[in-house]
Protein backbone atom coordinates (compact mmCIF):
# COMPACT_ATOMS: atom_id res chain seq x y z
CA UNK A 1 0.00 0.00 0.00
CA UNK A 2 1.47 3.60 -1.12
CA UNK A 3 1.56 5.26 1.95
CA UNK A 4 1.71 9.07 2.10
CA UNK A 5 3.24 11.75 3.41
CA UNK A 6 1.25 13.64 6.19
CA UNK A 7 2.18 17.35 7.31
CA UNK A 8 1.71 18.72 10.54
CA UNK A 9 0.57 22.34 11.72
CA UNK A 10 2.42 24.86 12.58
CA UNK A 11 1.88 25.70 15.95
CA UNK A 12 1.30 29.65 15.19
CA UNK A 13 -1.30 28.36 12.41
CA UNK A 14 -5.14 30.10 13.43
CA UNK A 15 -7.41 27.69 14.51
CA UNK A 16 -11.37 28.72 15.31
CA UNK A 17 -13.13 27.95 18.41
CA UNK A 18 -14.96 25.36 17.11
CA UNK A 19 -11.96 23.15 16.17
CA UNK A 20 -10.33 24.02 19.42
CA UNK A 21 -13.55 22.43 20.95
CA UNK A 22 -13.52 19.38 18.98
CA UNK A 23 -10.07 18.46 19.22
CA UNK A 24 -9.78 19.06 22.79
CA UNK A 25 -13.23 17.96 24.37
CA UNK A 26 -13.74 20.82 26.04
CA UNK A 27 -17.25 22.83 26.51
CA UNK A 28 -18.00 26.04 25.56
CA UNK A 29 -18.29 27.24 29.04
CA UNK A 30 -15.33 25.85 29.69
CA UNK A 31 -13.23 27.62 26.99
CA UNK A 32 -14.99 30.81 27.89
CA UNK A 33 -14.13 30.84 31.78
CA UNK A 34 -10.06 29.66 30.78
CA UNK A 35 -9.78 32.60 28.41
CA UNK A 36 -11.06 34.89 31.00
CA UNK A 37 -8.70 33.19 33.68
CA UNK A 38 -5.99 34.03 30.81
CA UNK A 39 -4.66 30.90 30.48
CA UNK A 40 -5.66 30.87 26.60
CA UNK A 41 -4.24 33.56 24.85
CA UNK A 42 -7.25 34.48 22.07
CA UNK A 43 -6.96 36.35 18.52
CA UNK A 44 -9.87 38.28 18.42
CA UNK A 45 -11.07 37.52 14.87
CA UNK A 46 -14.25 39.17 13.32
CA UNK A 47 -15.77 36.01 13.62
CA UNK A 48 -15.30 35.66 17.26
CA UNK A 49 -12.26 34.27 18.76
CA UNK A 50 -9.37 32.82 17.32
CA UNK A 51 -6.26 30.87 18.38
CA UNK A 52 -2.84 29.59 17.76
CA UNK A 53 -2.94 26.14 16.89
CA UNK A 54 -0.56 25.32 20.14
CA UNK A 55 -3.22 25.85 22.42
CA UNK A 56 -4.84 22.86 21.35
CA UNK A 57 -2.18 21.05 23.24
CA UNK A 58 -2.73 23.14 26.28
CA UNK A 59 -6.70 22.45 26.09
CA UNK A 60 -6.06 18.42 25.14
CA UNK A 61 -3.96 18.13 28.65
CA UNK A 62 -6.11 20.23 30.61
CA UNK A 63 -9.27 18.05 29.40
CA UNK A 64 -7.56 15.39 30.53
CA UNK A 65 -6.51 16.72 34.03
CA UNK A 66 -10.51 17.74 34.02
CA UNK A 67 -11.19 14.12 33.63
CA UNK A 68 -9.03 12.19 35.96
CA UNK A 69 -9.39 14.87 38.88
CA UNK A 70 -12.91 16.01 38.62
CA UNK A 71 -11.75 19.71 38.16
CA UNK A 72 -13.56 22.79 37.65
CA UNK A 73 -12.66 25.56 35.80
CA UNK A 74 -11.04 27.00 38.25
CA UNK A 75 -9.42 24.32 38.78
CA UNK A 76 -8.04 23.41 35.37
CA UNK A 77 -6.99 27.00 34.94
CA UNK A 78 -4.89 26.49 38.47
CA UNK A 79 -3.38 22.96 36.97
CA UNK A 80 -2.52 24.39 33.81
CA UNK A 81 -0.73 27.08 35.48
CA UNK A 82 1.44 25.51 37.64
CA UNK A 83 2.18 22.99 35.18
CA UNK A 84 3.37 25.30 32.53
CA UNK A 85 5.15 27.23 35.38
CA UNK A 86 7.22 23.74 37.06
CA UNK A 87 8.05 23.45 33.54
CA UNK A 88 9.24 26.56 33.35
CA UNK A 89 11.64 26.05 36.23
CA UNK A 90 12.19 22.68 34.78
CA UNK A 91 13.73 24.04 31.48
CA UNK A 92 15.84 27.02 33.78
CA UNK A 93 17.14 23.80 35.75
CA UNK A 94 18.04 21.86 32.89
CA UNK A 95 19.83 25.55 31.50
CA UNK A 96 22.21 25.60 34.93
CA UNK A 97 22.48 22.00 35.38
CA UNK A 98 24.51 22.32 31.72
CA UNK A 99 26.99 24.38 33.74
CA UNK A 100 28.10 22.54 35.38
CA UNK A 101 30.59 20.03 34.88
CA UNK A 102 28.75 16.75 34.54
CA UNK B 1 -7.83 -12.75 24.45
CA UNK B 2 -5.95 -11.63 27.32
CA UNK B 3 -7.30 -10.94 30.65
CA UNK B 4 -7.21 -7.98 32.55
CA UNK B 5 -8.04 -7.39 36.48
CA UNK B 6 -9.29 -4.23 35.93
CA UNK B 7 -10.29 -4.79 39.80
CA UNK B 8 -6.72 -5.57 40.86
CA UNK B 9 -5.54 -2.25 38.51
CA UNK B 10 -7.37 0.06 40.78
CA UNK B 11 -6.55 -1.95 43.91
CA UNK B 12 -10.35 -2.44 44.90
CA UNK B 13 -13.03 -5.10 45.86
CA UNK B 14 -15.29 -6.53 43.11
CA UNK B 15 -18.04 -4.96 45.49
CA UNK B 16 -16.76 -1.84 45.60
CA UNK B 17 -19.34 1.13 45.12
CA UNK B 18 -19.04 3.38 42.26
CA UNK B 19 -18.09 6.38 44.33
CA UNK B 20 -15.21 3.68 45.87
CA UNK B 21 -14.13 3.18 42.31
CA UNK B 22 -14.15 6.77 41.24
CA UNK B 23 -11.99 7.34 44.67
CA UNK B 24 -9.81 4.82 43.52
CA UNK B 25 -8.52 5.99 40.79
CA UNK B 26 -8.48 9.52 41.60
CA UNK B 27 -6.03 8.94 44.33
CA UNK B 28 -3.92 6.68 41.94
CA UNK B 29 -4.18 9.59 38.92
CA UNK B 30 -2.96 12.02 41.52
CA UNK B 31 -0.26 9.36 41.55
CA UNK B 32 0.46 8.49 37.76
CA UNK B 33 -0.97 11.04 35.78
CA UNK B 34 1.61 11.88 33.03
CA UNK B 35 1.32 15.69 33.80
CA UNK B 36 2.09 14.93 37.62
CA UNK B 37 4.75 11.85 37.19
CA UNK B 38 8.06 11.68 35.30
CA UNK B 39 9.07 8.53 36.84
CA UNK B 40 9.72 5.20 34.60
CA UNK B 41 6.73 3.27 33.94
CA UNK B 42 4.42 6.32 34.97
CA UNK B 43 2.09 6.52 31.77
CA UNK B 44 1.87 3.13 31.85
CA UNK B 45 0.22 2.48 34.73
CA UNK B 46 -1.66 5.63 34.27
CA UNK B 47 -3.51 4.24 31.30
CA UNK B 48 -3.48 0.75 33.35
CA UNK B 49 -5.76 2.76 35.67
CA UNK B 50 -7.59 4.68 32.98
CA UNK B 51 -8.54 1.94 31.34
CA UNK B 52 -9.48 0.36 33.61
CA UNK B 53 -11.97 2.77 35.14
CA UNK B 54 -13.15 3.53 32.22
CA UNK B 55 -14.68 0.26 32.01
CA UNK B 56 -15.89 -0.08 35.57
CA UNK B 57 -16.80 3.31 35.86
CA UNK B 58 -19.77 2.87 33.25
CA UNK B 59 -22.73 0.63 34.64
CA UNK B 60 -23.21 -1.52 31.43
CA UNK B 61 -19.76 -1.81 30.67
CA UNK B 62 -18.96 -2.90 34.13
CA UNK B 63 -22.13 -5.40 34.04
CA UNK B 64 -20.23 -6.76 30.75
CA UNK B 65 -16.81 -6.63 32.54
CA UNK B 66 -18.27 -8.79 35.66
CA UNK B 67 -19.83 -11.61 33.58
CA UNK B 68 -17.01 -12.10 32.35
CA UNK B 69 -16.21 -14.02 35.26
CA UNK B 70 -12.90 -14.16 37.16
CA UNK B 71 -9.55 -14.97 35.38
CA UNK B 72 -6.01 -14.35 36.54
CA UNK B 73 -4.64 -11.55 34.96
CA UNK B 74 -3.02 -12.10 32.14
CA UNK B 75 -4.67 -16.02 31.47
CA UNK B 76 -5.45 -16.67 27.92
CA UNK B 77 -9.67 -16.76 27.97
CA UNK B 78 -12.66 -16.95 25.91
CA UNK B 79 -16.07 -14.82 26.66
CA UNK B 80 -18.84 -17.39 26.65
CA UNK B 81 -21.26 -17.88 22.92
CA UNK B 82 -24.20 -16.27 25.45
CA UNK B 83 -21.85 -12.97 26.70
CA UNK B 84 -20.98 -12.78 23.03
CA UNK B 85 -24.70 -12.44 21.21
CA UNK B 86 -25.58 -10.21 24.60
CA UNK B 87 -22.90 -7.59 24.14
CA UNK B 88 -21.01 -8.13 21.25
CA UNK B 89 -23.57 -9.07 19.05
CA UNK B 90 -20.96 -12.10 17.77
CA UNK B 91 -18.61 -9.65 16.29
CA UNK B 92 -15.16 -11.27 15.60
CA UNK B 93 -12.73 -10.52 17.86
CA UNK B 94 -9.46 -12.89 17.57
CA UNK B 95 -6.87 -10.34 17.56
CA UNK B 96 -9.19 -7.67 19.96
CA UNK B 97 -7.42 -6.70 22.77
CA UNK B 98 -9.83 -6.41 26.05
CA UNK B 99 -9.18 -2.78 26.30
CA UNK B 100 -10.94 -2.21 22.53
CA UNK B 101 -13.87 -4.51 23.48
CA UNK B 102 -14.64 -2.21 25.70
CA UNK B 103 -14.26 1.15 24.28
CA UNK B 104 -15.74 -0.45 20.93
CA UNK B 105 -18.90 -1.66 22.71
CA UNK B 106 -19.41 1.87 23.85
CA UNK B 107 -19.31 2.55 20.08
CA UNK B 108 -21.78 -0.44 19.90
CA UNK B 109 -24.43 0.85 22.18
CA UNK B 110 -24.49 4.45 20.63
CA UNK B 111 -25.04 2.76 17.46
CA UNK B 112 -27.49 0.26 18.36
CA UNK B 113 -29.54 3.77 19.83
CA UNK B 114 -29.00 5.76 16.82
CA UNK B 115 -30.48 2.57 14.94
CA UNK B 116 -33.88 1.89 16.75
CA UNK B 117 -34.40 5.80 17.33
CA UNK B 118 -33.55 6.86 13.98
CA UNK B 119 -31.29 9.61 15.22
CA UNK B 120 -27.83 9.71 13.28
CA UNK B 121 -25.43 10.41 16.75
CA UNK B 122 -22.02 11.90 15.22
CA UNK B 123 -19.54 10.35 16.68
CA UNK B 124 -15.85 12.10 16.62
CA UNK B 125 -13.20 9.29 15.49
CA UNK B 126 -10.40 8.73 17.37
CA UNK B 127 -6.86 10.87 18.29
CA UNK B 128 -4.01 8.65 17.70
CA UNK B 129 -0.76 9.57 19.93
CA UNK B 130 2.52 8.67 19.02
CA UNK B 131 5.81 8.67 20.36
CA UNK B 132 8.89 9.95 18.23
CA UNK B 133 12.70 9.97 19.48
CA UNK B 134 15.01 11.53 17.56
CA UNK B 135 18.64 12.62 17.31
CA UNK B 136 19.90 16.01 17.58
CA UNK B 137 20.91 15.45 14.02
CA UNK B 138 17.42 13.91 12.67
CA UNK B 139 15.39 17.74 14.34
CA UNK B 140 18.40 19.85 12.59
CA UNK B 141 17.45 18.96 9.51
CA UNK B 142 13.66 17.79 9.43
CA UNK B 143 13.35 14.16 9.39
CA UNK B 144 9.91 11.92 8.42
CA UNK B 145 8.77 9.00 10.78
CA UNK B 146 6.85 6.17 10.10
CA UNK B 147 3.78 5.72 12.11
CA UNK B 148 2.44 1.64 12.57
CA UNK B 149 -1.07 1.50 11.75
CA UNK B 150 -3.34 -1.52 11.08
CA UNK B 151 -4.74 -0.59 7.78
CA UNK B 152 -1.46 0.86 6.18
CA UNK B 153 1.34 2.72 7.78
CA UNK B 154 1.52 6.57 7.61
CA UNK B 155 4.80 8.77 6.63
CA UNK B 156 5.00 11.94 9.03
CA UNK B 157 7.01 14.54 8.02
CA UNK B 158 8.52 15.86 11.06
CA UNK B 159 9.87 20.00 9.86
CA UNK B 160 13.19 20.93 10.99
CA UNK B 161 12.55 23.58 13.97
CA UNK B 162 11.49 20.67 16.71
CA UNK B 163 12.23 20.91 20.03
CA UNK B 164 12.50 18.15 22.81
CA UNK B 165 8.57 17.73 24.28
CA UNK B 166 7.03 19.43 21.18
CA UNK B 167 3.84 17.78 20.03
CA UNK B 168 2.67 18.13 16.33
CA UNK B 169 -1.09 17.71 15.41
CA UNK B 170 -2.03 16.32 11.84
CA UNK B 171 -5.10 16.96 12.02
CA UNK B 172 -8.41 14.66 10.30
CA UNK B 173 -5.82 11.79 10.30
CA UNK B 174 -6.89 10.29 13.67
CA UNK B 175 -9.42 7.25 13.28
CA UNK B 176 -12.29 7.60 11.27
CA UNK B 177 -15.87 9.57 12.91
CA UNK B 178 -18.85 7.88 12.03
CA UNK B 179 -22.76 8.84 12.30
CA UNK B 180 -21.38 12.33 10.37
CA UNK B 181 -19.09 13.04 13.20
CA UNK B 182 -15.69 14.25 12.33
CA UNK B 183 -12.10 11.84 12.10
CA UNK B 184 -9.53 12.14 14.98
CA UNK B 185 -6.26 13.58 14.55
CA UNK B 186 -2.64 12.24 14.94
CA UNK B 187 -0.33 13.42 17.76
CA UNK B 188 3.29 13.30 17.50
CA UNK B 189 5.22 13.95 20.57
CA UNK B 190 8.63 14.43 19.82
CA UNK B 191 11.38 13.29 22.40
CA UNK B 192 15.10 14.22 21.81
CA UNK B 193 17.75 11.52 22.10
CA UNK B 194 20.79 11.70 24.03
CA UNK B 195 23.65 13.54 22.67
CA UNK B 196 27.36 12.23 23.86
CA UNK B 197 28.12 16.19 23.51
CA UNK B 198 25.35 18.14 23.29
CA UNK B 199 23.09 19.16 25.69
CA UNK B 200 19.74 21.15 24.23
CA UNK B 201 18.08 23.50 25.93
CA UNK B 202 15.03 24.61 23.73
CA UNK B 203 16.59 25.45 20.81
CA UNK B 204 20.10 26.10 22.70
CA UNK B 205 22.85 23.57 22.86
CA UNK B 206 25.03 23.28 25.51
CA UNK B 207 28.85 21.52 24.85
CA UNK B 208 31.30 21.35 27.93
CA UNK B 209 34.80 23.21 27.12
CA UNK B 210 37.44 21.52 28.92
CA UNK B 211 40.47 24.10 29.25
CA UNK B 212 43.85 23.58 30.35
CA UNK B 213 44.92 26.09 33.54
CA UNK B 214 47.64 27.93 30.88
CA UNK B 215 44.98 28.01 28.50
CA UNK B 216 42.56 29.47 30.10
CA UNK B 217 45.85 31.70 32.35
CA UNK B 218 47.40 32.31 28.73
CA UNK B 219 44.39 32.40 26.44
CA UNK B 220 43.95 30.05 23.52
CA UNK B 221 42.79 29.22 20.15
CA UNK B 222 40.34 26.17 20.32
CA UNK B 223 38.53 23.88 18.25
CA UNK B 224 34.88 23.27 19.47
CA UNK B 225 32.81 21.01 17.87
CA UNK B 226 29.23 22.32 16.77
CA UNK B 227 26.12 20.30 14.90
CA UNK B 228 27.85 21.45 11.21
CA UNK B 229 31.58 20.92 11.64
CA UNK B 230 34.19 22.01 14.06
CA UNK B 231 34.55 25.81 14.88
CA UNK B 232 37.66 27.79 15.92
CA UNK B 233 37.01 30.03 18.85
CA UNK B 234 39.09 32.79 20.88
CA UNK B 235 39.39 31.62 24.66
CA UNK B 236 40.33 35.28 26.30
CA UNK B 237 43.08 35.68 28.59
CA UNK B 238 42.13 35.09 32.15
CA UNK B 239 38.89 33.03 31.93
CA UNK B 240 37.11 31.49 34.45
CA UNK B 241 35.79 27.85 34.94
CA UNK B 242 31.74 28.50 34.43
CA UNK B 243 31.83 30.85 32.11
CA UNK B 244 30.08 30.84 28.86
CA UNK B 245 30.89 30.93 25.32
CA UNK B 246 28.28 32.05 22.82
CA UNK B 247 28.08 30.83 19.04
CA UNK B 248 25.05 33.21 18.09
CA UNK B 249 22.85 30.84 15.69
CA UNK B 250 24.57 27.75 16.15
CA UNK B 251 21.97 25.67 18.34
CA UNK B 252 19.05 24.00 16.83
CA UNK B 253 17.20 25.96 14.26
CA UNK B 254 14.09 27.65 14.45
CA UNK B 255 11.11 26.27 12.35
CA UNK B 256 11.43 29.53 10.09
CA UNK B 257 14.68 31.19 9.87
CA UNK B 258 17.50 31.30 12.65
CA UNK B 259 18.55 29.02 15.27
CA UNK B 260 19.23 28.97 18.61
CA UNK B 261 22.91 29.82 19.93
CA UNK B 262 25.52 26.77 20.87
CA UNK B 263 27.59 27.83 24.86
CA UNK B 264 30.82 26.37 25.61
CA UNK B 265 31.05 26.51 28.87
CA UNK B 266 34.37 26.84 30.22
CA UNK B 267 35.85 23.87 32.16
CA UNK B 268 39.21 23.98 34.13
CA UNK B 269 40.68 20.61 34.11
CA UNK B 270 44.12 19.47 35.68
CA UNK B 271 46.22 16.33 34.98
CA UNK B 272 45.92 14.07 37.61
CA UNK B 273 49.56 12.95 37.01
CA UNK B 274 52.41 15.22 36.28
CA UNK B 275 55.91 14.63 35.08
CA UNK B 276 59.20 15.89 37.04
CA UNK B 277 59.52 18.80 34.85
CA UNK B 278 56.17 19.79 35.05
CA UNK B 279 56.45 19.61 38.40
CA UNK B 280 59.54 21.65 38.94
CA UNK B 281 57.73 24.14 36.29
CA UNK B 282 54.39 23.86 38.56
CA UNK B 283 56.46 24.84 41.90
CA UNK B 284 58.52 27.77 40.40
CA UNK B 285 54.91 29.14 39.15
CA UNK B 286 53.94 28.79 43.23
CA UNK B 287 56.51 30.87 44.33
CA UNK B 288 56.66 33.22 41.53
CA UNK B 289 52.85 34.33 41.59
CA UNK B 290 51.60 36.62 44.12
CA UNK B 291 47.83 35.57 43.23
CA UNK B 292 45.24 34.87 45.87
CA UNK B 293 42.24 32.44 44.98
CA UNK B 294 41.00 32.94 48.49
CA UNK B 295 40.79 36.50 49.06
CA UNK B 296 37.51 36.77 50.68
CA UNK B 297 38.54 34.63 53.56
CA UNK B 298 41.18 36.82 54.43
CA UNK B 299 38.79 39.94 54.38
CA UNK B 300 39.60 40.84 51.18
CA UNK B 301 36.87 41.00 47.85
CA UNK B 302 37.01 38.54 44.96
CA UNK B 303 36.77 41.69 42.50
CA UNK B 304 39.59 43.46 43.93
Amino acid sequence: MADDLLNPVDGETLVESAELLAASGLAHEELVELVEFGVFETNQGDAGWSFHSRVIHQARRVVKLRDAFGLNPPGMALALTYLEKIEALEQRLRELECLLPR
Amino acid sequence: MKFKDYYESLGIERGASEEEIKKAYRRLARLYHPDISKEEGAEARFKEISEAYQTLSDPEKRQAYDDLGRHRAGEEFRPSPEWDSRFWQDQPHQEVDLSDLFEQMGFRASQRRSQSGGVDFPIRGHDVEAIAQLSLDEVCHGTQVTLERTGGNVRIRVPKGVVDGERLRIPGRGGHGSGGGADGDVYLHIQLLPHPLFRPVGHDLYVELPLSPWEAVLGAQIEIPTLDGRVQVTVRPGSQGGQKLRLAGKGLPHRGEGAGDLYGVLQIVVPKEINEREQELYRELATASSFQPRPQFTGGTIHG
